[in-house]
Parts: structure tokens; C-alpha cells; sequence
């Protein structure tokens, strides 16, 4: 199982900062060294916040190499077209990039972008009333959270693919073309787009570079531009990089008037998936989530401050209008089902602690047991980001209790109060003479 | 030999802001455990709504699930002021919850209901003025 996160070899101090901050509890230091567990991580960067020797790092593919090997086709995501203050729109982007020999997709987005929103649209409105609200796919991050730690919610994500997959689909089909497509990523979630996506046996993209590293680079050859571009690019989805976006684009395509709500950060993320699983939110169609603060904007491979990109964003001004000659061209693809998720999307619970339940029980009774001998002030120094962490890691064998360094202590004060109790015993020999008959 | 595993919370009374806690300990037990996701939904959904009768009707109580391989066990029980009319109360729609609780969003008369539904068998021992023991079972096998 593969993450959106690689470990820089070498780097880690062995802190500890990072396993606090990671909201599945994912993140071990063992001898010293951070160590994820694939099968609890969401990919959702927060750990790469948290390190502050830069030993968690976006897993994304080598830039130069990519380039070294001709000309590259960007699918950008949204966020990409708000990092530049002087490239304020995509078409001014897409001339600094033409000067630069790349290509981009920026039709073909704004085009499945319209898609995915019609096709949510239309999946609210055929819903019946006990299966709404739906929930938006849009963040992988949300899609492993709901797979790893809420399950019962999966049937709510709508089936709709990632716009930037169909993206992807659609220039692949038109063209024809053969050419590797390099995707813009805002976040270490999005790498899994093309390492590992959910819902589909593999990506139609070939490599993933974030926006950081594109940008900074587009910045450092700074070609000219003249905004001399003849044909408009969609702006719709632009809108997607901030909270709210999505839903707004949904409602332009709708023939109901929805009730959505949309929040950001991976806290509201879990307390509004918590109050949807309790069933409390009646009467919402449609939830959009987001692990990052505004939206993608706030993601950890962007260049830009997102407050500035939020700003920018806003300023820029988006036809929500759509067009009969856009609608009719949707419609035709929305009835090719290219906008499809290809396959359902698989619960991905922690594996429980033995295959039996029996087993499992006596294993959780000797959790528990181990849990009560530990301080219960998660310290973190043992490596785990909780005592209750490290409970359950020495039921799975893998770690000891002495890992904790009370217990440690503990252990050594005994043994020190057995040493000082031994070497108060005197050899017999010694005994007898001193006590002479 | 009969193996069982039991936990067990004490909730407290109007207390809307660790409300939940109880019934989400509950259901990470459940996943440790390895059971099911359909079991553990509806077990959420029946700890949910008994931790909340305790908050809001009872002044606080004890929340109990007890485990064994064949069954979910759920207790919840409390020396509350009792439920005078256990027909009226199975209604849904049907509350007496105050004002001030129905502003915070809860005491929608759906609670009882609810954990019937999701409930394999359904039990409860009230009286007025002593107080309520619930307990709702979900089978495995089921």
C-alpha cells in the first residue's frame, strides 16, 4: 500500500511533532526514525506541516527528469491558476506556458469540470430522500478518511470520477494523443490520484509534480506575456480550488434548489462527517469536504499564501451562466458516461486485532490492561502518539511496554531495589564467622 | 468457556458537550474488534440515542455494551424520573423534552424509535420516580 507522503531519508531527528498531528493516528517514530502506516494514512499532509526538519515531503515524481524528455501536457489543478500575481487568468497562464513548450489542459478541464457538476447534480435530484445528503469525492483526503474511519458513510459519496481524471479522458479521446500528462497537484491527497486511485483500476495520468515545484519554476523564467489570447478558457472551474466552489457549481446545474454546505479543515471535516453519520443533518443535499483550510488553495504542495490565492480568486470574475451551445455539449458526454466512477469505493477499516472474536477479545482485554499500567499523558516519547497507541502496538507485538519511559523507570527502580536487596545478603562462608561458636 | 467483554461509561447529565463520547468509545471498541461495519452502524445508532436519553431525560446514567461472540449487548441505565407512558414514548415524533434542549437540536422525539428500529430485540423496565434500564441486543449472525 502506497502513500501521497515519502520519508527523506536521513532527515528525522526523531521529534515526535508530527505524530500528534496526525488526525488517524498513522505516524510511529521507532529507533529514531518516523515510520507511516499505510493503512491507517488519509494522505492529508498534515504531518508535512508539522515537520519542521523537512523529513515529510510530498511523494511526487522528479521535475527536471520529466522535462529533460521533451515536451509535457499539465493537467493543472484549479489552485495552479492562482499562485501568480502578473499570470492572473488561465489564458495568460497558458501563453507563459506555450513559451516554455507546455501544453495545457485547461479546455479539457473546464469541460469535465461542467461535467462532474452536472453529473452530482443529476445524482441529487434521482436520490431519494433517505439517501441524501451525498458527499462530494473531490478530496481524496475525505474519500480515505470516510474509507478508513467511517465506512457506513461510503454509499453517500456521489459517483462521480475526479474532473481532473475525466480531464485526462476527454484529451486522450480527442486527441488521440499518446503523450504523458503530468498532473498539477496542490497536496500530498491528489498524488494518490496517480499513485492509487480509489475507484478505478489506474490513472490516466502518468506523473504527478506540484504546483510548488511548476511554479516556482514558471516564476524563475518569467516569459513575457502580452494577453493576446484569442479563444476564452471557461472559468467555472476555478471556483473548485476554494470551499464552497464545488457546491455553487453543482447548483448551476441543478433543476432543484439544493441545501449544501461545505466546510474546511481537517477538524470541521470530522466533526460534520461525525454529525452526518448521527444522522443530523436532515434536510442537506449535498456535503463538500475538505482537509486543508479555504479549500485546496490551503493544500501543502502550493506556492502561494492561500489567503492570498483566496483573494485573487475571488477577484477573478466566473460566467455561472452556461451556455445552450456548453449545455448540449455536456449533455452528449454526460449520456457517454465518461464522468463515471469506474468502480465502488471499498471500506478500509484498521485490521482488528486477531481474525476471531474471541481472540480479539483477549486481546483487547490485554490492551486494556496494558493501557492502565501506562501515565495516560501521552507524552509521545515512546514514539506513539498516545498512551493508548501504544497499548494496542504491544498487542499487535509491535512494541513493549518498557517502551514507555515511566515504565522504563519503573522497571530500573525495581531492579535497583532488588540489587541493593541481593548485595544485602552475606555469603554463608562469611555468615558462619562472623558468628563463631 | 463463555468469553465476553464488557465496557462501561458513566454519562452525565446535561452535559450536551461531551454527549456522543460514551457511544464513539463504543464503536472503536467494535472496530478493534474486528465486527462488522453494518453491526457497528447500528450499534452506533442505538449507544448514540440511549447516551443522549440519559443526557437529556435522566440526569446521567450508566452506558454498558457487552460483548460476546454472538451477540451486542446494550445497556443503558439511570434512576431518572421513569417513563410514565412506554407506548406514548415508542411513538415517533413523541417528546418531552424542554424547549431549551429542543434549541441545542435534540429532543426531536425520534430517540426510543430509533433504537427499535436498528435493535434486534428491544427491552425496557421503567417505573416513575425509580428510574429506566434499556437494553438492546444485535446479533452477529443476523
Amino acid at each position: 500500500m502506497e502513500t501521497g507522503i515519502k520519508i527523506v531519508e536521513g532527515s528525522c531527528k526523531g521529534c515526535v511533532n508530527c505524530i500528534k498531528s496526525c488526525p488517524t493516528e498513522a505516524l510511529r517514530v521507532i529507533e529514531g526514525r518516523v515510520k507511516i502506516l499505510p493503512e491507517l494514512c488519509i494522505d492529508c499532509g498534515e504531518c508535512l506541516r508539522s515537520c519542521r526538519e523537512k523529513a515529510l515531503a510530498l511523494d511526487e515524481d522528479d521535475w527536471d527528469l520529466i522535462k529533460s524528455h521533451g515536451p509535457v501536457a499539465l493537467m493543472a489543478d484549479p489552485t495552479f491558476c492562482a499562485q501568480f500575481s502578473h499570470y492572473w487568468s488561465p489564458s495568460l497562464i497558458r501563453e507563459a506556458l506555450a513559451s516554455l513548450e507546455m501544453k495545457d489542459l485547461f479546455d479539457q478541464a473546464a469541460v469535465a469540470f461542467d461535467l462532474a457538476a452536472l453529473a452530482t447534480a443529476r445524482q441529487l435530484e434521482e436520490a431519494s430522500r433517505e439517501s441524501l445528503p451525498l458527499i462530494s469525492i473531490y478530496c481524496p483526503a475525505v474519500v480515505r478518511l470516510i474509507q478508513v474511519r467511517f465506512p457506513e458513510l461510503l454509499h453517500r459519496l456521489v459517483k462521480t470520477e475526479t474532473p481532473l481524471e475525466t480531464g485526462t479522458l476527454l484529451w486522450r479521446r480527442r486527441r488521440g494523443s499518446k503523450e504523458g500528462v503530468i498532473l498539477v497537484t496542490p497536496c500530498s491527497a491528489k498524488v494518490m490520484l496517480v499513485r492509487g486511485p480509489v475507484g478505478r483500476a489506474r490513472s490516466m495520468m502518468d506523473h504527478v509534480v506540484s504546483v510548488k515545484r511548476l511554479a516556482r519554476d514558471l516564476l524563475a523564467a518569467g516569459p513575457k506575456v502580452e494577453g493576446k489570447s484569442e479563444s476564452p478558457i471557461g472559468s467555472r472551474w476555478l471556483a473548485w480550488a476554494l470551499r464552497g466552489g464545488e457546491s455553487r457549481h453543482v447548483k448551476a446545474f441543478s433543476g432543484k434548489k439544493l441545501t449544501t454546505m461545505a466546510v474546511s479543515g481537517l477538524r470541521n471535516t470530522i466533526d460534520l462527517l461525525q454529525d452526518l453519520e448521527l444522522g443530523r443533518l436532515k434536510g442537506v443535499d449535498f456535503v463538500e469536504c475538505r482537509v486543508c483550510d479555504l479549500g485546496c488553495i490551503g493544500g501543502i504542495g502550493n506556492a502561494e499564501s492561500r489567503f492570498l490565492s483566496e483573494l485573487r480568486l475571488s477577484r477573478q470574475p466566473i460566467e455561472w451562466d452556461v451556455t445552450a451551445d456548453e449545455k448540449a455539449e455536456l449533455f452528449e458526454l454526460y449520456e457517454s458516461g465518461i464522468w463515471k466512477l469506474e468502480q465502488p469505493i471499498q471500506p478500509r477499516p484498521r485490521p482488528s486485532l486477531a481474525d476471531s472474536l474471541d481472540e480479539a477479545m483477549k486481546k483487547l482485554k490485554a490492551m486494556q490492561a496494558f493501557y492502565a499500567e501506562l501515565p495516560h499523558i501521552d507524552c509521545g516519547a515512546c514514539g506513539r502518539p498516545s498512551c493508548r497507541a501504544l497499548a494496542e502496538d504491544v498487542v499487535r507485538g509491535e512494541g513493549e511496554l518498557t517502551d514507555c519511559v515511566f515504565k522504563l523507570r519503573e522497571r530500573i527502580s525495581l531492579l535497583g531495589e532488588e540489587i541493593t536487596h541481593l548485595s544485602g545478603k552475606l555469603p554463608h562462608a562469611f555468615h558462619e564467622r562472623k558468628h563463631p561458636k | 468457556m463463555d468469553s465476553h467483554y464488557e465496557v462501561e461509561f458513566p454519562v452525565r447529565g446535561d452535559d450536551f458537550l461531551a454527549a456522543g463520547e460514551a457511544s464513539n468509545q463504543i464503536k472503536e471498541t467494535l472496530v478493534m474488534l474486528g465486527v462488522p461495519s453494518s453491526i457497528s452502524r447500528r450499534a452506533s445508532v442505538i449507544t448514540y440515542e440511549a447516551e443522549m436519553n440519559l443526557v437529556i431525560h435522566a440526569g446521567g446514567g450508566i452506558l454498558r455494551a457487552i460483548i460476546t461472540p454472538e451477540k451486542l449487548t446494550i445497556e443503558a441505565i439511570d434512576r431518572g424520573p421513569g417513563i410514565p407512558d412506554l407506548d406514548l414514548a415508542m411513538r415517533e415524533g413523541f417528546s418531552t423534552a424542554s424547549d431549551r434542549v429542543r434549541e441545542m437540536g435534540f429532543g426531536a422525539g425520534m430517540g426510543l424509535p430509533n433504537i427499535k428500529r436498528n435493535a434486534d430485540s428491544l427491552e425496557i423496565d421503567t417505573e416513575v420516580g425509580k428510574g429506566t434500564t434499556l437494553t438492546a441486543t444485535v446479533f452477529f449472525g443476523r
